[in-house]
């Protein structure tokens, strides 16, 4: 039997798959394809102080090996969560990773603090979503706010604590330090890009328009996800989850390459919902065959060779 | 190592693919043994190299096959246009709520495509139903499906068929003819938003099977989301999980 295991900080998982925020609800609605307790860690859907509807216009578009997406953060709010959606993870032994977004520094503050308070070992910060007009992604983009927001959080909040960087900004590597720097237990990236995802069509001597303006994920980021996390790998101590169009063990495997302590499945659980548990089947036979007995001795060699 | 079954992730062998109007086609697909499904549900397909999988009502499911009727519209459909008897087709479904099923005297309208779930309700009530559907134009008209339907209209009147115009325009007529007590409806957003309103004038109930573009196609992405008003108080509602048949008076069109 393989060690799959990660433990580096206040980061501990069982295994190093996780499914991303916003592609695996809360988790319940994934019974029907996998058992979710076998992931290394579920990220909920983000959740605010009160609950959102979300978006009113069209919120998903697909585009060439991606999708577009512009939901706007609807979610249940955290009274619910905590009433409704998390007696139901305890007692199924999922073990889970809430993301959080506020409008504004005290409403994360106050997110953090609940979840403190709920015994939730481990949070997201979600400072990257590009689809809501307040707080979140402006975060996410200066370095400055961000290692203040990072820094109250951590007066309040004493389980793992993560943030999630978006690729939107000019140096990456800034905004990482400065969530190392105030107390991150880990980063993850990337959050989805700026994108714009259109089908036109003529018909009749008419155009038509079909067009969604939001985060692009899926497939067609992986290049990009995995140039940040080789960027952030150069200047962080603390663990890098890595996600990005991430959708087979091999995929997995580049991300350990480049630095990634752990990683999340994204896009890819919607076309293939089991896609998750597949991989760490596959993860784990690879080891057996291959002698590695430890996820650190596998990412060790992924990592001792120059790439050519 | 165990690889488990999971009750909604399937796989069935194409056993019929036939073109049957201008870009329509008929599918059939053999199911897994304990595959079952109900009128107004669907199933969605993986399309080889695309992040989203497409969505398709079912049309009927019979002696362990399930029919679809699809519409050749993008690169999705392509895909599945050009499968071959024999392929392999991975699929996620049953899903969704459905037709409410009862014997009320029921009157089915399905534009276009949207034909497919209305047929497959009235094969499984078989009888106290009445089909009308309407098409563009004669070349619309799925040939599987002609004999199967009480009253046809196309926008131009070209066919042999019963009436000229979109077939909102003899919903008032056919109410009164056949006083159902339900209505369910399938089409195009506008022909849901008319007929919900013309049944909500005669009283009477109207159910709406939705379409909408979804990514995930089982309630987590929150991508195909509709707004409901349930008693004056506003809800969302996912088309893939909550629907995709909703009652057309709680729609906020």
């Amino acid at each position: 039997m393989v060690d799959l295991s990660v433990r580096k900080g206040k980061l501990s998982l069982k295994n190093p798959i996780m499914t991303a925020s916003g592609t695996f609800g809360y988790a319940d609605e994934f019974e029907d394809f996998i058992d979710v307790s076998r992931l290394g860690a579920v990220v909920t859907k983000a959740i605010s102080l009160n609950p959102r509807p979300g978006n009113s216009w069209n919120r998903v578009i697909e585009v060439t090996s991606g999708m577009i997406n512009s939901i706007g953060l609807e979610n249940v709010g955290i009274e619910k969560f905590i009433s409704d959606k998390l007696p139901v993870l305890r007692k199924k032994n999922i073990d889970f990773v809430v993301n959080l977004a506020g409008s504004g520094m005290d409403e994360y503050v106050e997110l953090a603090r609940i979840c403190d308070a709920n015994k939730i070992h481990a949070v997201e910060l979600n400072v990257s979503c590009p689809n809501v007009k307040s707080g979140c992604l402006e975060f996410g983009t200066d370095a400055r706010t961000l290692g203040e927001l990072v820094k109250s959080v951590r007066e309040v909040y004493n389980g793992c604590l993560i943030v999630k960087l978006t690729p939107n900004v000019t140096r990456i590597e800034d905004i990482a330090l400065a969530a190392q720097e105030n107390g991150a237990d880990a980063v993850s990236a990337i959050n989805t890009l700026k994108g714009l995802g259109m089908k036109l069509s003529f018909k009749n001597g008419k155009f038509y328009r079909e067009q969604v303006i939001g985060g692009f994920s899926g497939m067609a980021v992986k290049p990009v996800a995995l140039g940040v996390v080789n960027r952030l790998k150069s200047v962080l101590d603390i663990p890098i989850i890595g996600l990005g169009g991430i959708a087979s063990m091999h995929d997995v495997l580049e991300f350990f390459a480049v630095g990634a302590d752990a990683v999340q499945i994204g896009t890819a659980n919607f076309t293939t919902p089991d896609i998750s548990v597949r991989i760490i089947d596959e993860l784990s036979v690879f080891m057996e065959e291959n002698g590695f007995r430890t996820l650190e001795e596998l990412k060790a060699e992924l990592r001792c060779f120059p790439p050519r | 190592m165990t690889i488990q079954k999971h009750k909604k992730l399937n796989k069935g062998e194409v056993t019929h693919i036939e073109r049957v109007a201008n870009e329509m086609f008929l599918i059939k697909i053999k199911t897994a043994p304990d595959f079952s499904s109900k009128p107004g549900q669907f199933i969605s397909i993986l399309c080889d190299g695309h992040a989203m999988r497409r969505p398709f009502s079912i049309m009927n499911f019979e002696k362990g096959e399930i029919s679809l009727l699809f519409k050749r519209k993008g690169d999705g459909t392509a895909f599945i246009s050009a499968l071959k008897v024999g392929d392999t087709v991975d699929f996620i479904g049953a899903m969704g709520n459905g037709f409410s099923l009862n014997n009320d005297r029921i009157l089915l309208v399905g534009a276009g495509v949207g034909v497919a779930p209305v047929y497959y309700l009235k094969k499984y009530l078989k009888d106290g139903v009445r089909l009308i559907a309407g098409f563009q134009n004669s070349g619309e008209i799925p040939a599987c499906l002609k004999n199967e339907i009480d009253f046809i209209s196309t926008d131009d009147g070209s066919g042999e068929v019963q009436g000229k115009g979109s077939i909102v325009d003899y919903l008032e007529e056919q109410i009164s003819r056949y006083q159902p007590d339900r209505i369910c409806v399938c089409g195009p957003h506008i022909v849901l938003k008319l007929t919900s309103e013309i049944a909500k004038a005669h009283d009477i109930p109207c159910e709406v099977a939705m379409e909408k573009t979804m990514a995930c196609s089982i309630g987590v992405c929150r991508g195909c989301v509709i707004t409901l008003n349930k008693n004056g108080k506003l809800e969302n509602a996912s088309v893939c999980k909550d629907g995709p048949v909703f009652l057309g008076e709680e729609v906020v069109w």
